[in-house]
């Protein structure tokens, strides 16, 4: 097995690895994140603490997941809330946590609904020994709107909480912000401006999954009810990079210290997160749908990943991918690239034909005796939509050519893709 | 058909095998990779594809088996792994071989070097016979710093993935590749040198600290009925006449007899159909229900055309015509034919090397994989247990283990 030094320094404090739990059940209590740090995870982040009179009330059942053609959890939704534990109870398992892996990284969640609670959580749990503080200001579904992610997009209760908990504890800290939000940047410069020293993104996205047709009430059903609440997994991906995207690429903000979360599976959704700013990651849908073990394989995929980049430190990979997303209105519109159909490949279902048809540019049609696609090219606007649909990948990059009038080398034009081959 | 009878049947892409992989139920206590003599663990492997990660699926397989890529080829699944799949409760297996050749194909085509030599132990150990057997101790030993040559009778090394198992099965270029990757560990294979008559026994012994004998069942069964009859041949011997390429259609007659009822007559059968013979009688002792050869062949012999027959035992012969009766009914078969071949098993040729195996087999016990001579050791088809690829890979493994322990004292670890 490969061997490669995966450890990074995030807000001071030394990671074995980039991969941590991120607050929710998967990391409930002591013997939960021991079996995690012993299946080889870097950190936790305790499920979120709260305040010792906020009285934590769960539903039954509080799950539902989205499908697409046969495939689970392509989106989970849940209507938890934070730790169920008392308080007690959850500062002795971080104590506990730090003296029997006092190598791996501690990390509390806490979340309060005034100033003063902030400040005393933050100071209970760096006595409990946790070696960094998360502050939850994203929870889509508290009972109180006094916490959550209501108080998640306005920046002057995130910036006066912020600074609260950096009255009650020395601790590095990040904010974890709510997706729930047109722009982040105000707030996280209000977290920054309250003294938090990094952000965490995203936690869940509100939404409402599935509706029960019979009982027309949106799941899961509670007691003939359902609620709207937060969206994880997979599907929730492109949401977080969008917003670590635009946070890394914000002025001021381009060493913006990341902690990413939404959606991370497998090695490689972790180094998207990294190449776009990302210095550690957080997971949950994957580790409740698969449990702790996929920590084996985020790691030595990661390593791999870094021996054919050749890189020894992961830090040299942070980032490297921001300065190639640019505005839409930055990018080269001169040249199309056509599709290229490799006919030993095509196997005649005629996908790439109906897309075309129905949802591009009519540039394919269809041979019914030979029953394969026709190309007309002087209909094609090289959207590529046909590749991406072609079972087998008998579709690739082609010819590229400049559009007319429009000055340029076809030579020179970079269409590299792995999605779609050249 | 007969112009591509040598070509192995294409494998999964890189769609169909991520499609199987999230077939994988991935359960808890993964009865596949508890059921791989070899101890492989496909549900690691298939984890690890299923995550993307196809390089580190590699090195589980390999790390462990050093013959992963023909094993992926040749392993009756369905009597190992995949026969303990629970996702055969919902429809079918999980395709493991399928995924396994996937996976090390992708290995070869990454050029992907996986194992490395260990620290040089001052050891060395002789192994005669390069099969399967032989070329996995040899990984092992080289893996604990142990410095090995490897002595192989024919011109090329393999053992019977380079004489017997037929090319549109088991390609020799994935052969030579995975002998290649074993000698790139450092492994001195000497081919075309015959222990016990090129060079003694005796003389390893006073060469080296320990010599592993794994020389397989190199020898045919005959069938007393066909003993000394100029129309037969043994299956082994054609097989391997095939794989040389030393036989052509037009050297092939009209209809051709096969004895027997197990994988090798099962590969005689489709051999020649590929071959283009256009008669092909297979005449098996076994009835249907207790057949011996894997059922993928037996679909494959079927699914080439060949004329099935079975129960019948061979009770006489004359020149090119055998008298066969039901071994439970009262029923009589005479088939003439223009060549009669037969697959009735094989056994240990140990012309030389004076070792007593008795009945072929040495008792997996109490001195595994040891022989009356403390420095001799066995292993392969020659030993006790199944014999197959994979069990010769976990036997070569094991007795490379007992060599360690023997020579370096202490602990076997892996
Ligand atoms: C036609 C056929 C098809 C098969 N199909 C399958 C299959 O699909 N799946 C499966 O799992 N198994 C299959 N098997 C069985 C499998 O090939 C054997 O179990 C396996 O090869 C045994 O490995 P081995 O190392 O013990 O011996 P072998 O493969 O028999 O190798 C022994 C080697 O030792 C050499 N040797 C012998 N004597 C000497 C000597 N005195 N000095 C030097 N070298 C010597 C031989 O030349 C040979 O290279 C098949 C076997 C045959 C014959
Ligand atoms: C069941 C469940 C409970 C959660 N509880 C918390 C929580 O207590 N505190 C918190 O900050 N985030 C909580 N989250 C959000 C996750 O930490 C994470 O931000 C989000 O699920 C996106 O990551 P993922 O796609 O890997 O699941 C919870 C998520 C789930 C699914
Ligand atoms: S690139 Fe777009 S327009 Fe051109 S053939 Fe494909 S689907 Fe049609």
């Amino acid at each position: 097995m490969i061997k490669k030094d995966l450890s990074v320094d995030f807000l001071g404090v030394h990671f074995e690895n980039p991969f941590c739990l991120s607050s929710s059940p998967v990391g409930n209590c002591y013997e939960m994140c021991a079996r995690a740090f012993d299946a080889g995870w870097g950190g936790v982040v305790f499920k979120t603490i709260g305040p010792a009179d906020f009285k934590v009330d769960e539903v039954s059942p509080r799950f539902d997941e989205l499908q697409k053609e046969g495939t689970p959890f392509v989106a989970f939704k849940n209507m938890e809330q934070i730790a169920e534990h008392p308080l007690a109870q959850n500062l002795a398992d971080l104590r506990k946590l730090k003296q029997n892996y006092p190598d791996k990284v501690v990390i509390a969640s806490i979340m309060g609904p005034t100033e003063d609670d902030w400040e005393e959580l933050a100071r209970l749990v760096e006595e409990a020994g946790a070696d960094m503080i998360e502050m939850n200001l994203s929870c889509p579904q508290m009972t109180s709107h006094a916490m959550g992610a209501d108080v998640g997009t306005n920046p002057d209760l995130c910036q006066r909480y912020c600074a609260a908990v950096k009255r009650g504890s020395k601790l590095p800290m990040m904010a974890k912000m709510t997706p729930n939000i047109t722009t982040m940047i105000p707030v996280v410069k209000a977290c920054l401006a309250g003294g938090a020293d990094g952000i965490a993104l995203i936690n869940t996205v509100k939404s409402v999954a599935n509706v029960d047709l019979e009982k027309k009430v949106g799941l899961p059903i509670v007691n003939g009810q359902s609620a709207v609440s937060g969206l994880s997994g997979k599907a929730v991906k492109p949401i977080a990079l969008r917003f670590l995207q635009e946070l890394r690429s914000a002025a001021g903000l381009e060493q913006l210290p990341v902690s990413g979360i939404g959606g991370i599976e497998t090695w490689s959704d972790a180094a998207e997160f990294i190449l776009l700013g990302a210095t550690t990651l957080q997971v949950t849908t994957a580790v409740m749908q698969y449990g702790y073990r996929i920590v084996e394989d985020l790691k030595n995929g990661l390593m791999h990943y870094m021996e054919e980049q050749g890189v020894d430190h992961l830090s040299d990979l942070v980032g490297q991918a921001t300065k190639q997303i640019v505005p839409a209105e930055q990018l080269d519109r001169n040249y199309k690239v056509y599709p290229k159909i490799d006919w030993d490949k095509c196997i005649g279902c005629g996908r790439c034909f109906i897309s075309c048809q129905d949802g591009a540019h009519q540039a394919l049609s269809w041979d019914d005796d030979q029953r394969r696609p026709v190309f007309d090219k002087s209909k094609c606007v090289g959207c590529q939509l046909c590749a991406l649909v072609c079972p087998v990948h008998a579709i690739t990059l082609g010819l590229v050519e400049m559009k007319p009038g429009r000055e340029g080398d076809p030579a020179t034009v970079d269409v590299a893709s792995q999605r779609l081959p050249s | 058909m007969v112009n591509d009878y040598q070509k192995e049947a294409p494998g999964l892409t890189l769609s169909t095998a991520m499609q199987e992989a999230a077939r994988c139920l991935l359960c808890a206590d993964a009865p596949c990779s508890k059921a791989c003599p070899a101890g492989t663990d496909p549900a690691r492997f298939i984890r690890s594809l299923r995550f993307q990660n196809v390089k580190g699926a590699a090195e589980v397989i390999r790390e462990n088996n050093a013959l992963g890529a023909v094993c992926a080829r040749v392993c009756p699944t369905e009597r190992y792994c995949e026969s303990a799949c629970p996702r055969g409760k919902i429809d079918r297996p999980i395709r493991i071989g399928d995924l396994q050749r996937y996976i090390t194909d992708m290995e070869a085509s990454l050029g992907m070097k996986i194992l490395k030599p260990g620290k040089d132990t001052g050891k060395k150990v002789a192994i005669v016979g390069a099969g399967p057997a032989g070329l996995q101790a040899a990984t092992t030993l080289r893996q604990r710093g142990v410095a090995v040559t490897i002595f192989e009778a024919k011109q090329k090394a393999g053992g019977y993935l380079t004489t017997g198992i037929p090319e549109y099965r088991l390609p020799q270029a994935i052969v030579d590749h995975e002998v290649a990757r074993i000698v790139d560990l450092g492994v001195d294979l000497r081919c075309g040198v015959r222990v016990g008559k090129d060079v003694s026994l005796d003389q390893l012994k006073q060469d080296y600290d320990a010599v592993l004998v794994t020389v397989g069942c190199q020898a045919a069964k005959q069938l007393d009925q066909l003993a000394n009859n100029v129309c037969t041949e043994a299956a082994i011997s054609f097989l391997a006449r095939v794989k040389a390429g030393q036989v052509t259609a037009s050297d092939l007659p009209d209809h051709v007899l096969v004895i027997g009822g197990g994988d090798v007559a099962m590969d005689v059968a489709t051999t020649l159909k590929r071959l283009g013979v256009p008669h092909v009688t297979d005449v098996a002792y076994e009835e249907f229900s207790e057949f011996r050869a894997s059922k993928t062949e037996l679909a494959g012999t079927r699914a080439a055309g060949v004329t099935l027959i079975d129960g019948y035992q061979p009770v006489s012969a004359h020149q090119n015509q055998v008298t066969f009766k039901h071994r439970k009914v009262a029923a009589e078969l005479t088939i003439e034919a223009d060549k009669i071949i037969y697959a009735v098993g094989q056994r240990a040729d140990l012309t030389g090397l004076d070792l007593d195996l008795q009945h072929n087999e040495r008792a997996l016990g109490a001195a595994k994989y040891h022989t009356t001579d403390p420095q001799v050791f066995a292993a392969g088809d020659i030993v006790a247990g199944d014999q197959t690829v994979v069990f010769a890979v976990q036997k070569g493994k094991e007795a490379a283990g007992e060599i360690c322990r023997t020579l370096l004292g202490g602990n076997d670890h892996d």
